[in-house]
Parts: C-alpha cells; sequence; structure tokens
C-alpha cells in the first residue's frame, strides 16, 4: 500500500528522532486510517500514546491533499481523556512535542477543575484542536449549548487509562458521554489506551457502545517480567500476621541503595507513612531524597514529588496505588512493592514502571509482611506466566449517573424522551436499561419523585412540547457546580499554625490523639496542637514517639484470580511439591498448619474451633479476599445468633473469617452445612444489621452523583449554605417517606456488589456445598487462624436494642478510661 | 411517648423528653430547640427533590407532646422557619391549622441566624419573638452557645451530636442534650437536620436520644434525679 504523504512525514520524523515503529503502532495506525475504533492493551505505557495521535495528526496531513498547511490550528478535531489531573500536563506535553516537531499549527491545550477560568472562558470561545481533559470536566461542557456546534469537526476520542475508569461512575460517565458525542457525529472514532485485563471484550464494548464493533490491539512489547521475593533471614522469627513488616526494613533500604530511583509501593496509607519514617530512621540521610506520596496528601506536596520523579532528583518514593497511573512519564529504575500484591494486574502494572529501555527486564522486588504473603508473590508469579488477569465489571445501569447526565443534557438546549433513550441504551452499560428505570428517572428529574407530587412549585426539567430542559438559571449554577462522581469524605484537614496544609487525616483517628501528643502524617512526626471544627492545627514535633494514622477505607481484597492461585500452591505443599523458594521458605509454617489441624485440600472446607481466654473461637477459611469475608462473617453470624442467642465478635481478612462467643456453644458438622447454605443469600443479608448501615453510607455517593448533596465552593452564599444536608439525612428521610425511591435500591445494590461481592459470596457457598467440610479442634492458634485472631478491626454482631448498645458501650468506655 | 429522663439542674426539676424536648412541669412550660421548620423547601427550590413530610411530622410529634404534657407555654430557643424561601403556602397552612388547634398557648421564639434570615413568623400565628438573651426565667433564654458565661442558660444553633465509639469500629452516632452547672444545649428539634459531633467538656453529662429513647451517660457529676 502506497503510503500516505501524513504517513511519510511520520515515518520520517521518527527516524530523525531515532524511535522505533513497533508492529502495533503501524496496526493502529492502518484501523483509525481505515475509520475504525479500538483498544490497545500493554502492561507498559510505551508507545500506546503515539500509537493514536500520529494517526489523527496523519489523518489531518492528509486531508491537506498536498497543499501548503494553513497556519491557523484547525478546529478541534481530538478529545483526549484522562482519569487524573495530574497527568493531563505530562499528557499535554507530549501530545504537543509530536505536533510541533511536524510543524503542524495544531493547538493542544488542558482543561481541568485547575484551569484558570480567563483560560475556560477563552477555550469555549474557540476550542484548541486538541483538548486533554478528565471525563467531568468533557460532562461539563456537555452541559452548554454551545458545544454542540464547537465539536462540530471532532475526528477522535481517546481515553487513556480505561481499564481503571472502566469499573468506576467516572467510566460510566464517560461511556455516556461517548453516546451523545456519537450522536452528534456516528463516524466518530474512539480509542481506549488500557493495561491487560481478564475482559477485554467487554471493555471494548463499553468503549464503542452497543452499535459498533472495534479492534483489539496487543501493544503488549513482550517484555520480561520478574517477580523476585526478598525472603527474610530468620522464617522462625518472622511474623504469621501483621501489616507492618519493621523487620524487613534494612532490607529494603539496601535493595533501595541498588539503583537510581525507586518506587516502594505500599498497599494503605498508613503503611506509607510507617515505611516512610522506619526508612529514615535507619537512613538519616535520606531526609531530602525519600519521598512520600498517597491519597491523603495535600497536592502541593504530592505534585512536588511528581515533578521530582519525572526530573529524577528523588532517590525513592513511598507510594500507594496514587502512583499506579502514568505510567508513561516516568518510568523509574525500580519497583518494590511492600506486602500482599491483591491482583496479578496490579503487580504486573506496577513492575511495568521500570525496565523502559529497550531489552530491560521490569522486576518487582516483593517484600513479605507476614509469613502468608510468601504464598501470594508464588501465585502471582503463576498467574502473570498464565496471563490470568482479574477482569474489571463495569456498573450495570447507576441511575444516579443517569439522573446527573439527563439534567447535564437538559440544561444543554434540552431532549426528547423517547430519542434520548434510544441514545443511553447505547451506552453499553446502559443497555439493558428497562422502561420502568427509564420512567423513574424522568419522573425523579422533572418531578422529584413519587412524594413529591403535592408540589408544583417543583421545578427542575421542565417539559414544554416533549422537550425536557432547564429553565432555572439558579438550578444550571447548582448542576454545573456539582458534575463529577467524585464523592469526598469528610476528612479533618492538617494544617501548620501558619495556615499551610499538610492534607487530610480521618475523624475518627484524630479523636484518639490527645492535644499535645505526636503522630506522623505527610512523612513528618507532628504534634497537635488542638482541633476545632474540621481542622487539626498542628507543629512539628521535635522528637520521639508518634502514633502512624489509620484510613478506613480503600484496602483492595485478594482478587479471586490470586486467590485460586494461592490456594493452588498450598495443594501443590500439601503434595511435598516445594516448587519455588517462597514455598520453601514457607515449608516450617505450613508443616506447623499441618500439625496443629490440617492443609485443606482442593475438595476440603477447613473450620477450626479453638478455645481461648476471649471465649470459643471458630475460624473459617473460604479464600474469597476480605469484602466477600466480611460478608460471609456477617452472613454466618446472623444465621448464628438466629438459631441460638448470643453475642458474637467477628474479624476477616483476605483467607477467612473468625467468630468469637464468649460462651462455649458447641456446633456440629450439620448446623455448619446449614449456616453455609447458598439458599437465601440475598435476602438474609438484608436482613443483617450491617448491610443497612452500609447502605446509608453508600448512599452518600448516590445522593452526590444523583444531585441531592450541594457540594458547594468556598465563600458559598447565604442561599448555597441553606441547603446543605448529608447524604445520611437524605437516606433517613426517603427511607421513611419514599422506600420505593430506586435511589435507595440502587445504594443497597451498590453494597451488595461493590462492599460485599455478593456474587462471589454466592459463587463460595456454593462451592463449599460440593466440598467436605472438616472441623478441626486444634489446641493452640494456628498460623492460618493466628493472624485472624489477632485482627484489631472486629465489629460486634447483636440483636440488642438500641439503649442496650448504647448503654453497653458507655460502660465500655467508663471502665478503659477508668 | 416513651419514658422521659428527670433531671435536676439549677435547682428546679425537669423532664427531658426523647423526642429532643425539655418539660418544666412547674410552670407547664415546654423548650425546643431549632425546629427548622420548612428546610426542605428551601431544597426543592435550588432543585433538590426533597418531601415536606418531615416538617408535617415534625408539627404532628410536637402537638402530641402538648397533648401528653398539658404544656401552656412553648419557648423556641431559635430557628424557627429555615429560610424565607420556607415561606411558602403549605407551610403557612399547616402552620395556621396547628395554631388554631392550640390557641390558647403562649408561644415564644428567641431570634435565631435562620430566623434573621427568614423574617419574623407569620404574625397571625401570635409568637411573640425575643433577641437573645431573654431573661424571663432565672436562667437565660439564647440561640447561641456563649464560651463562658456566669449567668446560667438554654441554647441550641449546635444541632449536637455525639458519637460513641466501641471496640473496633463499631460507632454509634445520636443527637445529644448537652448539660454542665452552667447550661444546658439543646439538640435539633426538626427532624432534617443534621448533626455536629461534639465533644463533651470536663463537667458535662450527655444524654443521648434517638428520637424514641434518651439515655444519660454516666458523667463525673450526674444530673439524674435519684428516686
Amino acid at each position: 500500500m502506497k503510503s500516505t504523504l501524513g504517513q511519510q512525514q511520520i515515518a520520517a520524523f521518527f527516524k530523525e528522532k531515532e524511535w522505533t515503529t513497533f508492529p502495533f503502532q503501524k496496526k493502529t495506525w492502518d484501523a483509525y486510517k481505515a475509520g475504525k475504533s479500538g483498544l490497545i492493551h500493554a502492561p507498559t505505557g510505551t508507545g500506546k500514546t503515539y500509537a493514536v495521535w500520529a494517526p489523527a495528526l496523519m489523518e489531518w496531513i492528509d486531508e491537506q491533499e498536498g497543499r501548503p498547511l494553513p497556519k491557523r490550528p484547525p478546529k478541534l478535531r481530538v478529545l483526549w481523556i484522562t482519569p487524573l489531573r495530574a497527568l493531563v500536563e505530562d499528557t499535554t506535553r507530549s501530545l504537543q512535542e509530536l505536533a510541533e516537531g511536524l510543524n503542524l499549527p495544531w493547538s493542544i491545550q488542558a482543561r481541568t477543575g485547575d484551569t484558570k477560568s480567563s483560560m475556560k472562558a477563552s477555550q469555549r470561545k474557540k476550542f484548541p484542536s486538541c483538548l486533554v481533559t478528565t471525563p467531568e470536566s468533557l460532562s461539563l461542557l456537555l452541559s452548554y449549548p454551545e458545544t454542540k456546534d464547537a465539536f462540530s469537526d471532532l475526528q477522535a476520542i481517546v481515553v487513556d487509562e480505561w481499564h481503571e475508569l472502566l469499573s468506576s461512575k467516572r467510566g460510566t460517565q464517560t461511556e455516556l458521554c461517548l453516546a451523545r458525542l456519537r450522536k452528534w457525529n456516528p463516524a466518530l472514532k474512539s480509542w481506549a489506551l488500557s493495561a491487560t485485563l481478564g475482559n477485554l471484550d467487554t471493555a471494548l464494548s463499553t468503549l464503542t457502545g452497543t452499535h459498533e464493533d472495534g479492534v483489539i490491539i496487543n501493544g503488549d512489547l513482550k517484555k520480561k517480567f520478574i517477580v523476585q521475593t526478598i525472603i527474610p533471614k530468620n522464617m522462625e522469627k518472622f511474623p504469621w500476621s501483621g501489616h507492618l513488616g519493621g523487620r524487613m526494613v534494612e532490607e529494603v533500604a539496601k535493595q533501595i541503595e541498588q539503583a537510581q530511583t525507586t518506587l516502594v509501593f505500599t498497599n494503605v496509607r498508613s503503611q506509607t507513612e510507617y515505611w516512610h519514617h522506619a526508612l529514615l530512621s535507619i537512613r538519616p540521610e535520606w531526609q531530602e531524597l525519600l519521598g512520600i506520596h498517597h491519597g491523603s496528601l495535600s497536592r502541593k506536596d504530592r505534585t512536588e514529588v511528581e515533578n521530582r520523579l519525572r526530573a529524577g532528583t528523588i532517590k525513592a518514593v513511598v507510594c500507594t496505588s496514587s502512583l499506579d497511573l502514568g505510567v508513561d512519564f516516568s518510568p523509574v529504575e525500580q519497583v518494590i512493592q511492600i506486602g500482599g500484591p491483591k491482583g496479578v494486574a496490579r503487580l504486573l502494572q506496577r513492575a511495568g514502571r521500570c525496565g523502559h529501555q529497550p531489552g530491560a527486564i521490569s522486576r518487582v522486588f516483593c517484600v513479605p509482611t507476614q509469613a502468608m504473603e510468601l504464598l501470594e508473590y508464588a501465585a502471582a508469579r503463576k498467574a502473570m506466566e498464565e496471563k490470568k488477569m482479574e477482569e474489571r465489571i463495569p456498573l450495570r445501569a447507576p441511575l444516579d449517573l443517569l439522573a446527573q447526565h439527563l439534567i447535564t443534557l437538559a440544561l444543554a438546549g434540552g431532549f426528547q424522551a423517547d430519542e434520548t433513550l434510544r441514545e443511553i441504551r447505547t451506552a453499553w452499560s446502559y443497555r439493558d436499561l428497562s422502561d420502568e428505570e427509564w420512567a423513574w428517572a424522568l419522573d425523579f428529574i422533572i418531578r422529584g419523585g413519587k412524594t413529591l407530587r403535592a408540589y408544583d412549585q417543583f421545578k427542575r426539567v421542565v417539559v414544554i412540547n416533549g422537550l425536557h430542559h432547564v429553565e432555572s438559571k439558579l438550578i444550571g449554577r447548582f448542576h454545573r457546580m456539582s458534575i463529577g462522581t467524585i464523592t469526598s469524605d469528610p476528612a479533618i484537614t492538617v494544617k501548620f499554625k501558619t495556615g499551610k496544609s499538610l492534607g487530610t487525616i480521618e475523624e475518627s483517628f484524630i479523636s484518639r490523639i490527645n492535644p499535645k501528643s505526636n503522630f506522623f502524617f505527610a512523612g513528618r512526626l507532628l504534634k497537635l496542637e488542638r482541633v476545632r471544627d474540621l481542622t487539626a492545627v498542628v507543629s512539628p514535633a521535635k522528637g520521639g514517639k508518634g502514633t502512624i494514622p489509620v484510613w478506613g477505607g480503600g484496602k483492595s481484597p485478594l482478587s479471586s484470580e490470586l486467590a485460586k492461585a494461592v490456594q493452588y500452591q498450598l495443594q501443590n505443599a500439601k503434595a511435598g511439591k516445594f516448587e519455588n523458594k517462597e514455598i520453601k521458605a514457607l515449608a516450617p509454617t505450613l508443616r506447623l498448619q499441618n500439625e496443629g489441624s490440617t492443609l485443606p485440600s482442593q475438595n476440603q472446607f477447613l473450620i477450626e474451633c479453638t478455645d481461648t481466654r476471649e471465649g470459643r473461637n471458630w475460624f473459617l477459611f473460604p479464600f474469597a479476599g476480605r469484602l466477600a469475608n466480611e460478608g460471609l462473617a456477617a452472613l454466618v453470624s446472623f444465621r448464628l445468633s438466629r438459631k441460638t442467642p448470643m453475642t458474637l465478635s467477628m474479624a476477616f481478612n483476605d483467607y477467612g473469617f473468625h467468630l468469637c462467643s464468649d460462651s462455649k456453644i458447641d456446633i456440629s458438622l450439620e448446623q455448619w452445612t446449614e449456616f453455609l447454605s447458598p439458599d437465601q443469600v440475598v435476602d438474609e443479608l438484608l436482613g443483617c444489621m450491617n448491610l443497612s448501615e452500609m447502605s446509608k453510607r453508600q448512599f452518600r455517593e448516590v445522593a452526590r452523583v444523583a444531585g441531592l448533596l450541594f457540594q458547594g465552593y468556598p465563600g458559598a452564599q447565604k442561599s448555597a449554605r441553606q441547603i446543605q444536608a448529608s447524604g445520611g439525612l437524605f437516606f433517613d428521610v426517603f427511607a421513611k417517606y419514599d422506600p420505593e425511591n430506586l435511589l435507595l435500591t440502587q445504594s443497597r445494590r451498590e453494597v451488595l456488589e461493590r462492599q460485599l461481592e455478593i456474587e462471589r459470596i454466592s459463587e463460595k457457598l456454593q462451592e463449599i456445598k460440593q466440598q467436605e467440610l472438616i472441623l478441626h479442634y486444634p489446641d493452640r492458634l494456628t498460623p492460618f487462624a493466628f493472624p485472624l485472631w489477632a485482627e484489631s478491626q472486629r465489629t460486634r454482631v447483636s440483636t440488642e436494642s438500641w439503649s442496650e448498645r448504647v448503654s453497653k458501650m458507655a460502660k465500655e468506655l467508663e471502665n478503659s478510661s477508668s | 411517648m416513651t419514658k422521659p429522663v428527670e433531671i435536676t439542674w439549677q435547682d428546679e426539676a425537669f423532664q427531658l423528653l426523647p423526642e429532643k424536648a425539655l418539660f418544666w412541669e412547674k410552670e407547664k412550660t415546654l423548650f425546643i430547640s431549632d425546629p427548622h421548620f420548612g428546610k426542605a423547601a428551601a431544597f426543592r427550590k435550588a432543585g433538590i427533590p426533597v418531601t415536606e413530610k418531615t416538617t408535617v411530622d415534625d408539627v404532628e410529634k410536637l402537638s402530641q407532646i402538648i397533648s401528653k404534657t398539658k404544656t401552656k407555654r412553648i419557648v423556641l430557643l431559635g430557628d424557627f422557619i429555615h429560610a424565607r424561601s420556607s415561606k411558602i403556602q403549605v407551610l403557612r397552612n399547616l402552620l395556621f391549622l396547628w395554631r388554631e388547634e392550640f390557641r390558647s398557648l403562649d408561644l415564644h421564639l428567641i431570634r435565631g441566624n435562620h430566623d434573621h434570615n427568614a423574617g419574623d413568623p407569620w404574625p397571625e400565628l401570635g409568637i411573640q419573638c425575643h433577641d437573645e438573651p431573654w431573661n424571663e426565667f432565672k436562667w437565660q433564654c439564647r440561640h447561641y452557645p456563649l464560651d463562658y458565661s456566669n449567668i446560667p442558660y438554654f441554647a441550641g444553633h449546635l444541632h449536637p451530636g455525639f458519637s460513641l465509639r466501641g471496640k473496633g469500629r463499631d460507632r454509634m452516632r445520636s443527637a445529644c442534650f448537652q448539660i454542665n452547672d452552667s447550661r444546658i444545649i439543646f439538640p435539633a428539634f426538626g427532624s432534617f437536620t443534621g448533626l455536629k459531633d461534639i465533644k463533651p467538656e470536663k463537667n458535662d453529662q450527655l444524654f443521648l436520644t434517638n428520637g424514641e429513647e434518651i439515655i444519660a451517660l454516666p458523667a463525673t457529676h450526674s444530673f439524674v434525679r435519684s428516686k
């Protein structure tokens, strides 16, 4: 095929820069030229950006048909969506580099919540040729009537880090925006850049919608990935439980010294603070060279670390998944993973942060903080070899988002119901949207739902001649300010007396710190001066000890894929096959487990019963990940306490759960079979008190997205302050006066599906039904049981009344303070 | 109406009602704070769909307390009507009908921040409005609490809530009365109101209520009247 002028120019430029053109890039260029949409997936970032950007530029060059290039930037042709504001700048620069290198007059600009309002205003008058923005900002743009015209030349939309967006409401929001853009231009090409995931077909469908086919292109450069575990020297003394891994600090420091730049990934924010402090304690000379990065730090601090990483002026950064994205832009020399990897794809992606030079290996050094994590590393390695990646499941037709999107459309000039329903149904996640759900959504945005029938002054969306639109400027203003799906948790801002903000911390943590006491945060030792409203004022502490802060949410569960792989490793150990270093190191521990109770085989389900000072303990090991295990614990407790009145305390981790009763009750195998039955699971879970509390918390997000919560802005006028209310408050009002409200149903469903992984629970119980239940009575806590027994986060299951619970808790408070 | 808690404060006997009200038997006077009637209307004006049934239920709840206690006078410690945008026909009719039923009640309102915005209630309701402090009794009636006062007082405004934390992640958050020797801070009477977490001070005693039951938390100095 004769190459076009555009292709020639690109080829020449690449040659000049000594860049290779990879086969997958060529494939993409051909597909793009043929007008196709597609998804490019690869574990590392190299080359994905230009795979899609180059053909977009080529297309424009070819359109000029050999004439001299216009001097003025063409009207908007490409939208580039990226999930993080931090990545928007990097992306913009990268795109500019190629366009400028080819001497094209294209203007490429960023647009996010951070963009100056003067810039935003001028952009809306005349958009750049390529706009780099976030899903929220795109949604906001779609709320203006002028946007349709401004986007009339749009050729392509590129969505970066699609795997990340896909399974969240932000991804669903992107789908709805894409459906609208496609309505305006059916020939629009949509391209997604994604990391490896287990369900590529779904990932493609969510991008292209129901009407289109796309291509899936493998951007894998066949790099070699190595999972290398740092085995603890003294396995006998290595703890069976815990998350902090203090014994391994020296090993990690030595490993950091081996490379120029290192990313040290931990699983939760408190571990990040702990490790940053621990490393500095043994390497004080790293004061300026060791960075810290996680989601609760101030944006200023995070940006500084990101800049230093890019510039290569930092030796190591201790971080959470906050640095999982942005692979393309700041490769490092070395990656260390502390603690369990939780997922195969995640480990692969983190390993991919290094080894970007041709022929280099992407290696991740794994540092266990407790014994069983050794198993996880071996399991992850095997799963990576077999390419068994986790799937990312998109949300199913969230109605809160639909309501928000419909008001956006209503603001932008209005919509007609029937044709818009057809448009919404072209979005993959809404393909099965029922007529009832649609009717409910329309009723909600027009009349406010069933309970508001009596109030004819209520006007949100107004219908005239079938056109649904918004008349009130006030409503328009409030809506635009609230667009988005990100709900920030109420948090305490940590500030120095001077006013410098360090980030946020949870109220539950700060409430336990006495004034004048020390705690660690943002990599510093701080003294708490006082807490007023939502601010904690601190001063730098002189020295000494400090508490490590804890954040409640955000612990990823062990994925099913990894859990299966872990069980496979255990089977091998049981059969006497010790095929890797990790299993060999764990052999003594596994032998202890076998002696104390047993190593369960594939068709066995193990239940251990041990008496301790606290009472009678049962340990069950479904290996279902912490979320599903929590649900299973709640379900089993509910069934247990329904049979016999008792007080149970429960705890859970990725491998199993623990129930403790202060009375020595006997439970037979037959009874356990009953308690583990897969029947009536949803109904009984719904009956658990825990679930309604969780639904109330989840409702915050739903209320926010559906536009019930006014987020506000600094210096809000009085009128704004009068409409502040919390999600919990709305939950109570709806639960009482509008219990059929589909938003309530949605938050319940989200709790079941997302927070408890109801499908995983059901599958597990079906599996257990086919297995042989074995009951062991070890004298002492086994290596499997111990971590559960030591788990500090417990909840109590009670059928007590409100006043009984309050009295009990008040008494405990009294006892503990005296 | 479930059991109130009997307390002694400033040598007077009071009943703390779980419905978030304080009843003074001796002078048949009921004290409540922060009803925020018509709050939902302000939300509806901004396009947020909330039913006004919360106000209807709150007025009904008030009627039941009046009938049960046979109170002759009600003192409202501020924030009677939520906002100017709340003063719509729906609310007017509701309150007028209620007033008709309890025509002989002596009604007083201490103006709070929301009242300054909404304006005084409809004059037909016959509510006497006072700026704080109102010195009718041995103690002052205020809307805003003070950092320090040598004259005892009642106040509202804060919508106090307390989080009881138990083992692990157990937590129960409820509205409460915050009482010490020099002042009583009232919980918000209105049901469509939020809670603001408070930290009890040294000589405080908290009384938690969920609307149906009220419990005194143990304290170094208890105000609960022993039988």
